[in-house]
């Protein structure tokens, strides 16, 4: 099969050509872009990869998932989709199996106990299995796709007119949830710069050509300012399985300025960003880059005597984040474990 | 103002380019060309036993990175010239991954011995024609995260615009004196246009505290002038297939720096240009010398050149997985920290690397596999694979080779180099920039005229252990031979060093006898200067000696020309320079003649002949009116060194004027210049060179008033 090897060596290509971008810092690769093309790539391997039964899928998705996750460990959503394919190999194989759906879902800490003797063999080869796998992901794609819009169509129930926003830095989701409630309401929003990349200026101008009301202020200013503030709304780039944050750095600022001034902390993020990873599990979260927006190179002689670190996320500890809004609704920090048992099989937590 | 006029002539010319192809080609797939190959011996001995581009920077080898730059800036063919060791490059890469077959960036791999520079390499690419369109040019020890397109971009404008014109766009990053990556041999000063970016003057510094720039540079009609001192060369350059076919006929031609040189002062006549593109942001920088190593290791190490940084992996090798913890310390797999212990900051331990206790390590590398004692002490300590350290030692800002071996309490002070396989100790302190290593000095003596990193290694088999090692250098249980040349004089010691480590930045070292030593020993490269006041004075005399034999021998007119043309291509003389020597070498000549101080008219009686037989030459060289006065300023100056003459000079400018090598208006327009010393004026109160004057005003208004009858 001259095709089957050509396809295969294309696919290697692609997904070698996806793992050296995301080492390459992914070239402002947005989270939603990068679940995509994972999604994507993966629904390519199991359409022409090249296995019998379920365990044998099961095996080179996590050994492919693995490579794209190591390419860049601060780039969660990869690993999440993995995940993510992985529950829903299972269930298609528990369904054709002769599963109800019902057993399936680990409900009880009894359940939870007892289950791991009864660790099911997957290496019954069923010949629909590949294509109920790929519609169940191509259903995920297409959630994928409307994440952002249905986080944006809560934003009326959480802005009123009037109110004072603060946020901080550039999140497409906090930026499509604030246009949404601009097209009802008038409401003033305060942006951080979150020096020293300050996409904060990108956030600002977005917003002001939208007429709303914007005003933008240094990273010093948030706890002077936090008194005037209604809500904080913000986005991340990660939900890590105890509730916290991981996000851009200035995060935790402004997170304890609000906890201080009893102010509202709001956090967009589509569900995809949740990952099973509990912190301090390895350091790999934090993300170091050139110290050059820090001190510039050209600074010369002082930069051999010193050291200079630019980190780009901040961790943010559960007890200060108020509620989570994701594309499947409102919840507390401290409902995340639930959402998380949903979402992955937790054999899968550790790839 | 450039994009407006860019964008008016684009307009232009893509009114006429519309008409065949209406949409733009997409560009050819970006080519490279790296040379793995430095062609110097500034690593030597320690590139006796790798080749520069294999030894390891943050235990990864410099090529690995070049490839990584250029792959990532959207390289999509590659070709490696290797000459020294090609063997180990070439499996090197046949192993890694820029040879897998997923690959974007393919590597082909061309090698031969007979490369003896970049221009022989060069010129292998041009014959073999394995450029289509632009590419790019890099050594293999470059290391940059340098997004190019850009700078691309700009160049196929460029080039587009202007008919290829501009042949080569060079690449700077934008760093500060006196910055660590700025290592002083390779530092540069360059004149340029700044509305175009285009490089009109390019220099090595090579120490020297006063720098000559033409005149022309600021005369000539470019707005304005940036002279700039701010800039590190990353030695990557965006070139033109042309550049190939440049070297291919301008043999002499064997490094950058005389392509860029050559361009520049040929420019008018073969109307090349190169131009510059400058990098704020991104990183880029070539390790020539120890120095460059050390800083180019600790900007990785410091994350500069993110996203190549040791934890990214991008070699996709299995041994060379790393995680990162705060203070930039990375850690291999299956390192093993003993108790107390410490890694105080930018530390970089290698798979399967023992540290024992008490140790306190600090902005070092440590190779894989190596195994280090207990209360050792390393600052700035670079280890290479499998380096064996045994209890209580102390490194610093030191190089330890492959699988070599430090005793009990030895102590490296700051620049010592050990090499492959070397064993120093135990009990013994090393100078600083003290070099060791397994090839005696000796064996090199033989082959100094090879150019590459290269030698007879294969000899030195048979040879090893004529001498024994000498206990005192090495410690009682050391192996390895002193590398320095036998403590002859100091100067020799500095220039040892040097020539490892590269002169050093710190100012407190840079004192008197350094810069004196420095400048008087012999420069690496003597081409590598722009042209300086010796060629002038070299082609002053040249250009009397041509003069003299013409009068002996009376050699027509056409042929010294032809020889002063010669000697001006020689030495790289501009016509302005010529004109000036010209002159002042046929005022001279009389006095060179009869060696006494003449008296005016006796003078004058010799001079009138010979200005009257070389008129021809003078014609030649004096055509513009820039040329007419270059010419009247010689004269000038020449009567100012002479007072005694003064009485003269009306005569000879007379005699200029009839044989119609100076035009009346030039010498009037000379006369009435304001600008001149209080001598010059007083030359100018010549009541012979006034009644001169007077009389050249008087037939210009005829002159004139004979025109409007």
């Amino acid at each position: 099969m001259p095709g089957a090897v050509e396809k295969e060596s294309e696919l290697s290509e692609r997904i070698e050509a996806f793992v050296a971008r995301l080492k390459r810092g992914g070239e402002r690769l947005s989270s939603e872009e990068a679940a995509r093309q994972t999604v994507g790539l993966l629904r390519k391997i199991i359409g022409h990869g090249r296995w019998g039964s379920a365990g044998e899928l099961m095996a080179l998705i996590r050994k492919e998932g693995k490579r794209m996750t190591a390419a860049q460990p601060s780039e969660t959503t990869v690993g999440n989709m993995v995940r993510r394919v992985l529950k829903i190999i299972r269930e298609e194989y528990g369904r054709l199996h002769g599963r109800s759906e019902e057993s399936d879902q680990q409900e009880s800490l009894h359940k939870l106990l007892t289950s791991g003797g009864l660790s099911e063999d997957f290496n019954t080869p069923y010949p629909p299995l590949r294509a109920n796998v790929i519609e169940a992901i191509s259903e995920l794609l297409i959630e994928l796709e409307g994440t952002t819009d249905n986080i944006a169509m809560q934003a009326l129930e959480h802005i009123h007119s009037n109110e004072v926003i603060m946020t901080i830095g550039y999140s497409r989701t906090v930026e499509a949830f604030l246009k949404e409630a601009a097209r009802k309401r008038k409401f003033h929003v305060i942006v951080a710069e979150c020096a020293p990349f300050c996409q904060g200026h990108e956030m600002a101008v977005r917003l002001s050509k939208e007429e709303i009301e914007t005003t933008v202020m240094s990273d010093a200013a948030i706890f002077a300012v936090m008194s005037r503030v209604n809500k904080v709304i913000i986005g991340t780039k990660t939900i890590l399985a105890n509730g916290a944050l991981i996000a851009v750095s200035g995060t935790h600022t402004l997170a304890l300025a609000a906890k201080h001034h009893s102010t509202p902390l709001i956090v967009c993020a589509p569900m995809f960003k949740l990952s099973p990873q509990f912190p301090n599990e390895e350091d790999s979260f934090y993300k170091f880059v050139s110290p050059q927006e820090v001190l510039p190179f050209t600074e010369g002689e002082i930069l051999s005597k010193i050291n200079v670190h630019c980190p780009v996320f901040d961790y943010v500890p559960p007890e200060l984040i108020t509620l989570f809004i994701s594309n499947i609704g409102g919840n507390a920090p401290s409902y995340i474990y639930r959402l998380m048992s949903e979402l992955y099989h937790p054999d899968d937590h550790e790839l | 103002m450039m994009a407006a006029r860019g964008s008016g002539r684009r307009g232009a010319g893509s009114g006429e380019a519309r008409g065949p192809d209406p949409q733009e080609e997409p560009p050819p797939p970006l080519q490279a060309v790296l040379v793995a190959d430095s062609f110097n011996r500034r690593f030597f001995p320690v590139s006796k036993d790798r080749p520069r581009v294999l030894l390891p920077l943050a235990n990864v080898v410099m090529i690995d990175y070049t490839l990584e730059f250029l792959t990532a800036t959207g390289v999509e063919e590659t070709f490696v010239f290797c000459c020294w060791k090609s063997s180990e490059i070439k499996e090197h890469l046949h192993k890694s991954k820029w040879c897998r077959r997923t690959s974007p960036n393919k590597v082909r791999i061309v090698t031969s011995d007979l490369y003896r520079s970049l221009g022989d390499v060069l010129r292998d690419v041009d014959a073999k024609s394995l450029v289509r369109s632009d590419f790019l040019l890099v050594s293999g020890d470059v290391v940059s995260n340098i997004n190019v397109s850009a700078a691309l971009e700009e160049h196929r404008m460029r080039r587009k615009l202007d008919k290829n014109v501009s042949v080569m766009t060079m690449i700077f990053k934008e760093s500060s004196p006196g910055h660590r990556a700025r290592c002083q041999e390779d530092d540069i000063i360059l004149a340029m246009d700044s509305t175009t970016n285009r490089v009109l003057h390019y220099q090595r510094t090579q120490e020297l505290k006063r720098f000559r720039f033409p005149m022309s540079l600021f005369q000539s009609n470019i707005e304005t002038v940036e002279v700039r001192h701010d800039l590190l060369d990353c030695h990557i350059s965006i070139c033109s297939p042309q550049v190939a076919e440049l070297f291919t006929d301008n043999f002499d031609y064997q490094t950058r720096d005389d392509f860029v040189r050559g361009l520049l002062v040929n420019e008018e006549v073969l109307g090349n240009q190169i131009h510059m593109h400058v990098t704020a942001e991104e990183y880029g920088a070539r390790v020539s010398n120890l120095l460059m190593y050390e800083a180019v290791c600790s900007d990785i190490i410091r994350r500069w050149v993110y996203p190549m940084t040791p934890e990214m992996n991008f070699t996709d090798d299995e041994t060379q997985s790393y995680t990162h913890s705060k203070h930039n310390i990375y850690r291999g797999a299956e390192v093993s920290l003993g108790h107390g212990s410490v890694l105080d900051e930018n530390v970089l331990i290698g798979q399967g690397t023992v540290i024992g206790s008490n140790c306190s390590i600090t902005n070092s590398v440590i190779g894989q596999n190596c195994k280090i004692g207990d209360e050792v002490i390393l600052d700035g300590a670079f280890l290479w694979n499998g380096v064996h350290v045994a209890d209580h030692v102390e490194i610093r800002q030191s190089i330890v080779c492959d699988e070599a071996e430090v005793k009990e309490k030895v102590k490296l002070n700051p620049h010592c180099v050990l090499t492959s396989q070397v064993v120093v100790g135990p009990n013994i302190t090393l100078l600083e920039g003290t070099v060791i290593s397994l090839h005696s000095p000796d064996e090199e003596e033989e082959d100094d005229d090879e150019f590459s990193d290269d030698s007879g290694v294969n000899k030195e088999e048979n040879k090893v252990k004529l001498k024994g090692y000498n206990k005192a250098e090495v410690g009682s249980e050391g192996r390895g031979y002193l590398w320095k040349a036998d403590d002859e004089n100091e100067a020799d010691e500095e220039e040892q060093r040097q020539n490892l480590w590269g002169p050093t930045l710190n100012p407190e070292e840079e004192s008197e006898t350094e810069s004196d030593l420095s400048l008087g020993s012999e420069q690496p490269d003597s081409r590598t200067a722009s042209p300086q006041l010796d060629d002038i004075k070299v082609f002053q005399n040249e250009v009397l000696g041509t003069l003299q034999r013409g009068e002996e021998e009376n050699i027509s007119c056409d042929n010294l020309v032809l020889e002063i043309n010669s000697l001006k291509y020689a030495y790289n003389i501009g016509l302005k320079e010529v004109m000036q020597v010209l002159s002042k070498v046929v005022m001279e000549f009389p006095l060179q003649q009869l060696d006494t101080e003449l008296d005016p008219q006796h003078y004058c009686v010799m001079l009138i002949p010979l200005l009257k037989k070389w008129s021809p030459v003078f014609k030649n060289y004096i055509k513009r009116a820039s040329d007419h006065l270059d010419a009247l300023s010689a004269i000038e100056e020449f009567f100012l060194e002479h007072d005694g003459l003064h009485t003269s000079i009306a005569k000879v400018l007379m005699t200029f004027y009839q044989l119609e090598i100076l035009a009346e208006e030039m010498i009037l327009f000379w006369f009435s210049q304001r600008d001149t010393s209080d001598k010059g004026r007083q030359l100018r109160k010549n009541q012979q060179l006034q009644k001169f004057i007077q009389w050249l005003k008087e037939a210009e208004e005829e002159s004139s008033e004979g025109d409007q009858d």
